[in-house]
């Protein structure tokens, strides 16, 4: 026999009301803080004050790691020691392992054993630690549902509510689990439309690290100018995407202290994640790119696509190659950049172009996975719906920084 | 055998299914944090025995793609013991769930976790008498510290599958 929905309910009334007593409930500080956080008034300007207070920390830990420790051992220890007993100077091997013999430090040389390791150990490394360590505290805390509801009125402007902030701060740890995230929302309308915002708009916990080195000023305003782009095209993305967007109902759990338990082996698990799988992508990505260099077809691709940087992004052509590299990891992209010749605001444009432009490797292949719910032809949706938003995000929302800087006089 | 680990969102689940096989899945404060099945081993009786940590779902009916997964995952193993995990706190809630899967057919040892934050709120559950209507093993635990979790193995050989009329009597009967 099975019961009815009302049946169940009635049933479970009565269970309830011969096993649980409820004593006098005691309003305690914790239940106080938790109505703060959550009420526009007060909850607002906390929720500013802990991303600010994210920011900082992240800034913070990794440019002490960085620029503390890291960036001196590598230019000054490292590569001139590879430099001086690495043989066969002027050969593929030394050019794909140490790079450009005569580089002084290691965003420069562009090796696999110079900039590759120093990119990954030395500038990543080192913000996704600080990126996990104060992900993991929200995530324990029980704060991450409590965002959900205080930005729920701005989300439901672009057809998602509060809960899809979720995969978005995971976003900025890494796209990968942010996608999978998006199995938390309700309609295929939602996940398709977040998971393409994500894997466009946000950059990751590893791009950002290396932002914060190569353009420190600049990080604020390309992460205020992708936010505002997410909105703006979902905006759009929701007009033209049929399908639903219902309301929700969100638990908002109690808060919980973290247990250093919990945070030490949630942050060993995704290090080590960062050691078996982006690592080995960064050092491979050195030797694409360096190869693809060595056989001239980099110049030739440069040159193809001079028009389009140049005409409609002001970027100098050179720029072909780390947008090559973005497809594998985009923190060794911006790290090439770094390497090229051009104007700050050149710069600008093109970490906005790196972060716009394909999701890396990982992110597309998760795309792939979650299009599989509708069979081939989910599949083929996902792609090709986010490759068609992808190209036409790049040339406008790309386009418009050059349009930017022109109309400012600086182009 | 195996043995599902089922429940609402956010109740602990994945802190339970740490506990019972020594893995290292993602334990976080909200809900979805569990978005597809882990599988594991945990010895029973001297024996290797297959658990999954399923996804959090609300009812059998599911509202989303992770609960998908979990709806999809308790049909596929029809000869599985499911361990329901249940907020303390929440216990009508969850009560919903473990019976809809009790009167699927399926043998049920329920976990009422976070016992610890229901004796904070003074919220007093009667286990006994609670083990007594529903006529399966009901365990107090608190995932996180690992109390309870002893007796929850000890007692999943206990689980068989309940008619639902039995329980319904055992209750008082329902208004139909």
């Amino acid at each position: 026999m099975k019961l009815s929905v009302d049946e169940r309910w009635d049933l479970i009334d009565k269970i309830a009301k011969q096993t649980v007593k409820y004593g006098v409930y005691r309003h305690t500080l914790k239940d106080a803080i938790a109505e703060l956080t959550v009420k526009p008034l007060t909850g607002i300007p906390f929720a500013i004050a802990v991303l600010y207070g994210f920011w900082s920390f992240f800034c913070a830990f990794a440019g002490f790691f960085t620029d503390g420790f890291f960036v001196k051992l590598f230019d000054n220890y490292w590569l001139p020691w590879l430099q001086e007993v690495f043989p066969g100077k002027g050969g593929w091997v030394y050019y794909i392992l140490v790079g450009d013999p005569t580089a002084d430090n290691c965003f420069e040389a562009f090796g696999m054993l110079t900039s590759g390791l120093f990119v990954a150990i030395g500038v990543v490394l080192p913000a996704i630690i600080a990126f996990y360590l104060f992900l993991i505290i929200l995530e324990d805390s029980g704060y991450l549902p409590r965002l959900a509801v205080l930005i729920d009125t701005a989300l439901h402007k672009i057809g998602l509510h509060g809960f899809a902030v979720v995969p978005m701060i995971l976003s900025l740890g890494c796209n990968v689990p942010a996608v999978a995230a998006t199995r938390t929302l309700e309609t295929r309308k939602q996940r398709f439309m977040m998971a393409t915002l994500l894997a466009i708009f946000i950059p990751c916990g590893a791009q950002l690290g290396i932002m914060l080195e190569v353009i420190p000023g600049y990080v604020g305003f390309v992460m205020i100018y992708l936010l505002v782009g997410f909105f703006v095209f979902g905006f759009i993305l929701n007009k033209l995407i049929p399908g639903r967007s219902p309301e929700i109902l969100l638990d908002v759990p109690p808060y919980h202290m973290p247990t250093a338990r919990n945070v030490r082996r949630k942050l060993w698990v995704r290090v080590r994640s960062f050691f078996t799988t982006a690592i080995p992508f960064v050092l491979l990505g050195v030797v694409i790119v360096n190869l693809m260099y060595l056989t001239g077809f980099l110049d030739w691709l440069a040159d193809v696509f001079e028009p389009i940087l140049c005409g409609w992004f002001g970027v100098p052509k050179e720029t072909v190659g780390p947008l090559i590299a973005a497809f594998l990891r985009k923190d060794l992209a911006v790290a090439q950049l770094s390497a090229i010749e051009m104007t700050t605001y050149q710069l600008v444009t093109s970490v906005v172009l790196v972060s716009l432009y394909f999701p890396c490797v990982a992110t597309f292949a998760m795309l792939i996975k979650e299009g599989r719910e509708g069979g081939w032809k989910g599949v083929a949706q996902y792609l090709f719906g986010s490759l068609a938003a992808l190209i036409v995000v790049v040339f406008l929302w790309g386009g418009l920084v050059h349009l930017i800087w022109i109309i400012l006089g600086v182009a | 055998m195996k043995i599902l680990l089922m429940g609402h969102p956010n109740v602990g689940k994945s802190a339970v299914f740490n506990r019972l096989t020594g893995a290292k899945v993602t334990e976080s404060n909200y809900p979805g944090t569990t978005v597809d099945y882990t599988k594991g081993y945990m010895r029973l009786e001297g024996k290797d025995v297959e658990i999954i940590d399923v996804p959090g779902t609300f009812s059998l009916e599911p509202k989303d793609k992770a609960e998908e997964v979990a709806v999809k995952m308790l049909k596929e193993n029809k000869d599985a013991v499911v361990i329901c995990v249940i907020d303390s706190v929440k216990l009508e809630r969850g009560l919903y769930l473990a019976l809809e899967i009790i009167e699927e057919g399926y043998p049920v040892v329920i976990a009422l976790n976070m016992w610890d934050v229901a004796e904070d709120k003074n919220i007093w559950i009667d286990v006994e008498k609670l083990e007594d209507i529903l006529g399966v093993p009901v365990v107090p635990t608190i995932a996180v510290s690992g109390k309870g979790i002893k007796e929850l193995v000890s007692r999943i050989k206990e689980a068989s599958p309940i008619d639902i009329e039995k329980i319904v009597e055992k209750a008082g009967g329902v208004e139909q």
